[in-house]
């Protein structure tokens, strides 16, 4: 990656507060004493309904919008006293209705700012050809289209590759994912977080759905109406510990269900499970295996990845196992799903058990529908216990060092 | 029709015809250039574009003789005279398409411009610019076909390229140098639009291919 800034940037709001003119038309949601720190490297969601301040706060940050008062750190220095041109050529900005400049190529789009950084034609062009592979469109084939030949779903990546470009070390990102059908959106979203997790760039999300925020965000500041922030929690707690009415409203009846969706499978206690390969001796696994109250055996080929299942019955005494004995029949789940994918896969497929793979399609567990109630059962306990004490954050500024510290910490496997 | 006038004059008429393509090319690429100076003025601030398109706008009105009337004893009986009026016809077409296409991109697009960190200049130059081409190139079109017509009216100073050929026609009674006159003048019109219309095109190659 060229330049060496750092890769990711800490962005701290310091009581920043964003007033309109009474009566002036068609203003941006006003921000009220907002006061939060997104550490480097995490995914901040900012959610809200419509005129919350959700992106005014994120325009203050490129200085698209100036804050009344406060201050906007970044990395510590305050982004006010930094230029505004070289400020903003430092920060990834996608928004809803992409943007992309359509009398330029894919390519120029891509290259945009590394252009007005005066990098070298061909390092431009090299580096439009990464992203492109990176945001999963083949540099080939769509480096000279136009804009207007691309799909809805393809255009949202070429923004994301166009923020991107010169390996910014923040990202603001408003409603990224916004303009298109559901099935593109998740798929967008997965690749997002595939994507982040190798990037680790500091990012601003703005979006008004709790369930993109809750997916997305690493930290989800959920804003009411009058830009008042209330409450900045992992989305865990949001879910498991509103800080007010108005969050648990926000939120929705559901969270116990919308808990399942934060929770990958390989992050799981899975369950080992007896295997074994083709060509093993039957009668040395036949012992392990019936000591194991699971009463099947997975086998496994050579690389680890699952084959199928053979019950304990069926295990020979003697002999080696061969590949028809084994019955496939369980799902085999990514370990980056989710329990709600992974249940609803289980409950399509009809089944107790999925196989827990890894990247490769090694089987490196079982998780069954079982677990999966229990980390819902967890989840409901958390919730009862907790004060609902909406006073402390009621009209002032939102103090997180307290709200946070009054929670208790909830569910161990977060992402 | 006299076949023959036609035969003995083609020299004379194919001057007629480059007299009146320069006077249009002069006027309209003068205009574009004054028009272009106030379109940046309003670009960089809009409070300039009353007084500015006030301004053009008042020149529109004057009828054409009556401004030729007015300049003569400034300028003379000159070309000088003749551009002019035709530039000063061309400004409120132009300053008002250049201005249009400015403001034609879709806000999302300056705000993606704006977030990532462009200057003015620079975001004239390869977002707004290009962004407003179809919309200069149709107001370049408008002002060559009116400035093509216009030309005409300059024959009364002694100007007017191809209606210098149709005003003698009428004193002489020469009903085939008026319709030579006539035919030329629209036939260039045509030939003038039609060519920037495909210099609009090589210039927006985005806007083919979908």
């Amino acid at each position: 990656m060229p330049d060496q800034p750092p890769r990711a940037s800490t962005v701290e709001f310091e009581h920043v507060t964003k007033r309109y003119d009474v009566g002036a038309k068609d203003t941006p949601g006003a921000v009220n004493d907002l006061s939060l720190t997104v550490p480097a490297g995490k995914i901040c969601v900012l959610v809200g309904p419509s005129g919350c301040g959700k992106t005014t706060s994120l325009k203050m940050v490129n200085r698209l919008i100036e804050p009344t008062s406060g201050r906007i750190l970044i990395d510590g220095q305050d982004a006010a006293q930094r230029d505004v041109i070289e400020l903003r050529r430092s920060i990834g900005y996608v928004i809803q209705q992409v943007g992309l400049f359509p009398h330029q190529t894919i390519a120029e789009n891509v290259a945009t700012v590394t252009r007005l950084l005066g990098w070298s034609k061909d390092r431009q062009r090299q580096r439009a050809d990464e992203l492109l592979g990176l945001v999963g469109l083949d540099p080939k084939q769509y480096r000279n289209r136009y804009p207007s030949q691309l799909s809805g779903g393809e255009r949202q990546r070429v923004g994301v590759a166009r923020a991107l470009a010169a390996d910014p070390p923040i990202m603001l990102m408003d409603e990224p994912f916004g303009a298109v059908d559901p099935i593109v959106r998740e798929r967008l979203q997965n690749e997002f977080l595939r994507l982040q997790e190798e990037l680790a760039k500091t990012i601003l999300f703005v979006t008004h759905d709790i369930d993109e925020a809750i997916k997305m965000g690493d930290l989800v500041a959920v804003m009411q109406t009058g830009g008042i922030l209330a409450q900045f929690a992992p989305p865990e707690e949001i879910l498991a510990a509103p800080a007010s009415d108005f969050v648990a409203r926000f939120v929705g009846a559901d969270r116990g269900l919308k808990r399942l969706s934060l929770t990958r499978v390989g992050n799981l206690d899975l369950m080992e499970i007896p295997t074994a390969r083709p060509g093993d001796d039957a009668s040395a696994v036949r012992r392990t295996a019936l000591a194991h109250p699971w009463g099947y055996l997975l086998l496994i080929d050579d690389a680890g990845a699952p084959i199928g299942w053979i019950r304990d019955a069926d295990i020979p005494e003697e002999g080696s196992f061969s590949e028809d004995m084994a019955v496939p029949m369980s799902p085999l789940l990514n370990r980056r799903a989710t329990l709600k994918d992974a249940l609803s896969l289980l409950l399509d497929a009809d089944v107790q058990a999925g196989i827990v793979v890894d990247r490769g399609g090694r089987a490196l567990g079982v998780v069954t529908v079982e677990m999966i109630a229990e980390v819902m059962r967890q989840g409901d306990h958390v919730v009862p216990e907790e004060p609902q004490g909406p006073e402390e954050d009621g009209a002032g500024p939102v103090d997180l060092g307290e709200t946070q510290a009054e929670r208790p910490p909830v569910e161990a496997e977060t992402r | 029709m006299n076949w023959d006038w036609i035969r003995s004059n083609v020299p004379a008429i194919v001057d007629a015809t480059i007299d009146h393509l320069i006077l249009t090319l002069i006027a309209v690429g003068v205009g574009f250039l004054i028009s272009f100076a106030f379109a940046l003025v309003i670009y960089r601030d809009r409070r300039a574009f009353g007084p500015l398109a006030g301004f053009a706008g008042i020149v529109y009105t004057i009828p054409s003789l009556a401004l030729l009337a007015f300049l003569v004893p400034f300028t003379g009986l000159s070309v000088l005279t003749a551009e002019i009026a035709l530039v000063g016809y061309t400004l409120l077409i132009l300053t008002r398409s250049i201005v249009g296409g400015f403001d034609a991109g879709p806000p999302d697009i300056s705000e993606a411009a704006n977030g990532m960190g462009y200057a003015w200049r620079g975001r004239l130059l390869r977002v707004d610019l290009p962004l407003a081409m179809p919309l200069i190139i149709a107001g370049l079109r408008v002002a060559t076909v009116t400035t093509v017509g216009l030309v005409m009216v300059t024959a009364v100073i002694g100007e007017g390229g191809l209606g210098q050929l149709m005003l003698r026609g009428f004193n002489f009674r020469n009903t085939t140098a008026v319709y030579v006159g006539a035919i030329m003048t629209v036939a260039l019109a045509i030939v003038l639009d039609m060519a920037i219309l495909a210099l609009g095109r090589l210039a927006t190659p985005w806007t083919r291919q979908r």
